[in-house]
């Protein structure tokens, strides 16, 4: 079934997926640019450190290349138990804000639910890949990953992070879909989930319940919690289609717009380089999410094939969840924009899927015919 | 397949929004844009003032108007500075500074025009501030020192934040108005001063017009902060030191504007704002002396009085300093910015003879019979050590020593009591090393002994350094604060005061000062000799005896050694030298020598003779402050 050829630096070098490394070169790029006018046209605080870090996270890209892809399916379930047992450790120890999203290993603080996402994708890569094809129509095939996607999902709303918990949810879900589950199991797993719903709010925080709310009726606390719809939404909106030019957003550079580093990059960019600039960055991303899904159907074992759907459509949920955020679509549940926003751990954990990606691509070929 | 189709689904229903949102609604999102907002401010909190002991304000905070214009509202920038020209002043430096700003900045930044804006200058843009899109006035409060360079030693002066400041603490850049102490006690007391800083939000006007202001979070007020500082006496003693033996002359007259026209040196202290000169004993027209004077409670170790002459406006800094007083401060011969009282290191000369006495009676190496025959000079090896009365003072003991000032008496004690007895007791009386006032940039001054003279020379001490140890030369350095603790220590005779120029609710808890009473009894006679005795150096200088009388010592500090020629030429008078040859001078002393209470400690910068320039000095600041004793 997969290929067992001699994998050279030659031909590293020649199946590296050198577009994906330049779309997320452009990102990167993006976000230094707008980090700079955040600071008021200054390489202090973010700009300077994030375009550091994006060279960091290339070079981490770089290094999986040579990794061999198939090493990876040994290692899915033990670095699945692993991440979830970070998780558990952060419900003691964690720090940050109130809320326990942070964990503090020798000097460096990171979230433990980003690298979560992608130990998930790849468990359930495996579990599937595993899986005999006459059971996959058997209802209870699809009880152990559900498992896999609760367990990290219950661990991350207790934090609180309701954006992330979602997004693992989401992600999960399309790879059972993808992995070809009957439609009447996806009918039901809405159903499901629709039913969670009350039960899920009972285990919201009042700080998330209240954003809920407000995004319902953003205008009833101007000032309050509302403020960050509302100014986000006049930035984009006076952006118009060219924008006000660089360094000239006048809510994001006169501090009306909040979290303008993070999470509303996004609607920084929208006031200073309009519809125009908004539009190119969506491009820019489907260009990359279309690469790693064309790339999906050219690797040779189902494992790798679910891998790459997986963190496609986690980079798409990201995407999707800001964009919808700061547009006024989603109450403000604290999601960054892959590779633009500012944050060490996020920017990281999409470089090392992409890395992912790579790796497959080099190592994980079709046996010749 | 489903999936990428979903995804692109989805992606253009994001687009939709952005489109429904930058372009459908552009115009309504513009105006609210423009207006309605809410510009969050961070708020600057109202200094604490300084204020003497009489509660007499040194620096407190006037109220000023600053005028700033906003260009995105401002239309024509050039054409509304110009029309700004016609009602206030303003020179075209600051026009183009600010047009280079409107091309640096987002248009709708306000940026400064003008600082301090004169009532009148208010009036006039107020009435015709309907013409004046874009243009605002802003209030502020400005730190003003009411004393101005009568205490800038002692309060020193706030500025601007500076970029290292704000590198050190980030939060300083979101307070613009925000001035923080920079030296003195504005900047020693910072943390006291300063307050903390509110938030508060402006809703604006589409013109750019404050219309309600929203205060989150109320400034607190930095703390007053009451000094020691009596601001009659510092007035007083400013005067005196200023002026020396000298009088001041007409500044009007013919004669002393062709002075200075002939004159750089003068030129250049009247450039820094220097309103009186003298005539020296030759005739001559010379600025005002230079130096230091402090005073010191005793008990308290509180500082009555700080001078340190010449000073400088405090004023011009709180604000943009300008190149040019910047320029004339530091073309300013006699470096006003030097506080001479804590970052002076002179040579104490003959007020170190304290030192040198008690180590050697503390050690039993003398006693107050112990006597030296002083014939004018001393030989040790291959050199001679002159005193300072060439026919000798015949022999002394330490008494009449100290009465008369005699360098041989102290040569010899020198000699036999060693530098690490006199450097331990140097250390005990508070030399060698900062008091801990609260004024930054203190010096240390020098205490030398065998270690130290290794450490930095590399070389050994020598016997002949401590013979001119022993009569405060070579090597010694102390500043005028601490030869001030030093004679509080001397007579308070228990504790070890330190200085505070803050008022103290209570005493507070000092060491013990620890020395052998007998030892403080035999050097108080001797300085009580010096003002009473018939030959004493300061007999002509005495407190009057229904304030209790003054003990002391005096010291003339040589600067540069009299060469053989110039005293076959006969110049070796001072005042026929150069000034900056002449030698410098010191008196020390307290009052009264019964029960004292206050230390005083007096240098003047090439003064001549303590006993003819230092001591009037000490005894009229002594004088004022007993007079007034009975001050807050």
């Amino acid at each position: 079934m997969v290929n067992t050829d001699q994998v050279t630096f030659l031909k590293i070098v020649l199946r590296f997926p050198w577009h994906m490394l330049i779309l997320a070169g452009v990102l990167v790029t993006v976000g230094a640019l707008a980090l700079y006018s955040a600071s008021e046209g200054s390489w202090t605080p973010w700009a300077g450190r994030h375009a550091v870090r994006g060279g960091v996270g290339a070079g981490i890209m770089l290094a999986l290349a040579f990794i061999d892809f198939r090493i990876l399916r040994l290692w899915a379930y033990p670095l699945f138990i692993a991440s979830v047992g970070v998780l558990v450790a952060l419900l003691f120890v964690g720090s940050g804000n109130g809320v326990a999203r942070w964990i503090s290993v020798g000097g460096f603080t990171f979230q433990p639910s980003e690298p979560a996402k992608i130990a998930l994708i790849l468990a359930l890569a495996k579990y599937f890949n595993d899986l005999q094809p006459e059971r996959v129509r058997n209802i209870l095939t699809y009880l152990p990953p559900l498992v896999m996607i609760a367990i990290p999902f219950v661990l991350v709303i207790e934090q609180p992070d309701l954006g992330t918990a979602l997004a693992l949810a989401l992600g999960g879900l399309t790879i059972l879909f993808v992995a070809g589950m009957p439609w009447r199991y996806i009918g039901l797993a809405f159903i499901g989930v629709a039913s969670a719903v009350p039960v899920l709010w009972s285990q919201l925080r009042a700080y998330q319940k209240e954003r809920v709310m407000t995004f319902l009726n953003p205008d009833t606390d101007a000032l309050g919690a509302g403020y960050q719809i509302i100014q986000s939404k006049i930035a984009l909106g006076s952006g118009g289609i060219f924008g006000k030019g660089f360094l000239m957003g006048s809510q994001s550079q006169l501090n009306y717009l909040p979290e303008k580093q993070t999470d509303f990059v996004f609607t920084m960019i929208g006031e200073e380089f309009g519809l125009v600039g908004n539009l190119f960055i969506l491009v820019i991303y489907l260009l990359m999410i279309g690469a790693i899904i064309t790339a999906s159907f050219r690797v040779g074992s189902r494992f790798a094939q679910l891998t790459l759907v997986g963190i496609a459509t986690m980079l798409f949920l990201y995407v999707f969840v800001n964009v919808a955020m700061v547009t006024g679509l989603l109450p403000v549940v604290g999601a960054p924009l892959p590779l633009i926003s500012y944050g060490g751990t996020a920017m990281l954990t999409v470089f090392v899927g992409l890395g992912v990606v790579t790796s497959a691509c080099i190592h994980d070929r079709p046996a010749p015919e | 397949m489903v999936l990428g189709t979903g995804m692109l689904v989805v992606t253009s229903f994001l687009a939709g929004r952005l489109y429904q949102l930058q372009v459908a609604q552009n115009n309504r999102y513009k105006r609210l844009s423009d207006r309605n907002q809410f510009d969050k401010r961070v708020v600057a909190p109202k200094r604490g003032r300084l204020v003497d002991r009489a509660s007499r304000l040194l620096a407190g905070n006037a109220e000023s108007y600053r005028l700033q214009i906003t260009p995105l509202y401002a239309g024509d920038l050039k054409a509304a500075l110009a029309q700004l020209g016609t009602i206030v002043e303003l020179n075209d430096d600051v026009i183009a500074e600010v047009l280079q700003k409107s091309a640096e900045q987002p248009s709708f930044r306000p940026i400064l025009i003008r600082e301090s804006l004169t009532q009148r200058e208010l009036a006039r843009l107020a009435v015709r501030s309907a013409y004046l899109p874009g243009v605002g006035f802003e209030k502020s409060l400005r730190r003003i020192y009411p004393q101005g360079a009568l205490t800038a030693h002692v309060t020193g002066y706030v500025s601007p934040v500076t970029e290292s400041e704000i590198e050190d603490n980030r939060a300083l850049a979101d307070l613009p108005d925000l001035a923080t102490g920079k030296i003195g006690i504005e900047y020693a007391r910072e943390a006291t001063l300063r307050g903390q800083p509110g938030n508060e939000r402006v809703e604006v006007n589409a013109r750019g017009r404050p219309i309600r202001v929203f205060r989150d979070f109320e400034p607190s007020a930095g703390k007053d902060v009451r000094l020691a500082l009596d601001i009659g006496v510092q007035q007083f003693v400013t005067e005196i030191l200023r002026m020396g033996n000298s009088e001041p002359v007409d500044m009007a007259s013919a004669e002393v504007q062709r002075a200075i026209a002939n004159d750089r040196d003068l030129k250049l202290h009247l450039a820094s704002g220097e309103n009186m000169l003298l005539r020296d004993s030759l005739g001559r027209i010379t600025p005002p002396e230079s130096g230091a004077v402090v005073v010191m409670d005793v008990r308290t170790g509180e500082v009555i009085s700080m001078v340190s002459s010449p000073t400088y406006d405090p004023n011009i800094f709180t604000e943009r300093l300008l190149t040019r007083d910047w320029r004339r401060l530091q073309e300013h011969p006699r470096n006003p910015l030097l506080n001479r009282v804590t970052a002076g290191a002179y040579a104490p000369g003959s007020t170190f003879k304290m030192v040198v006495a008690l180590a050697a009676l503390e050690a039993g190496i003398i006693s107050e019979k112990t006597r030296h025959f002083c014939n004018g000079s001393m030989d040790l090896g291959n050199r001679t050590f002159h005193c300072w009365f060439e026919d000798g003072h015949g022999s002394m003991n330490v008494i009449k020593a100290l009465e008369r000032s005699c360098d041989v008496f102290f040569y010899e004690v020198a000699l036999k009591t060693g530098i690490q007895r006199i450097k331990n007791m140097a250390l005990r009386l508070g030399l060698g090393f900062p008091t801990g006032i609260d004024i930054p940039g203190e010096k240390p001054g020098i205490i030398p002994s065998h270690d130290w003279k290794l450490a930095t020379h590399g070389v050994v001490w020598t016997p002949g350094e401590t013979v001119n140890a022993g009569i405060g030369q070579g090597y010694v350095l102390t500043t005028p604060l601490q030869l001030a603790v030093m004679i509080a220590r001397l007579a308070n005779a228990e504790l070890a005061v330190t200085p505070s120029l803050q008022v103290l609710d209570s005493p507070p808890a000092f060491e013990p000062l620890d020395i052998s009473p007998a030892a403080l009894r035999t050097i108080r006679k001797g300085m009580f000799q010096v003002t009473h005795g018939g030959l004493g150096t300061a007999r002509a200088h005495n407190l009057s005896s229904s304030l209790g009388g003054m003990a002391g010592k005096t010291g003339t500090v040589q600067v540069k050694r009299i060469t053989k020629e110039q005293r076959e030429d006969g110049i070796t008078k001072n005042i026929e030298r150069p000034w900056k040859e002449r030698d410098h001078a010191l008196f020390v002393g307290y009052a009264p020598v019964k029960n004292p209470r206050y230390a005083v400690s007096v240098v003047v910068e090439h003064g001549g003779s303590g006993s003819s320039m230092a001591a009037p000095i000490a005894r009229a600041t002594l004088q004022r402050v007993l007079q007034t004793r009975d001050m807050a």
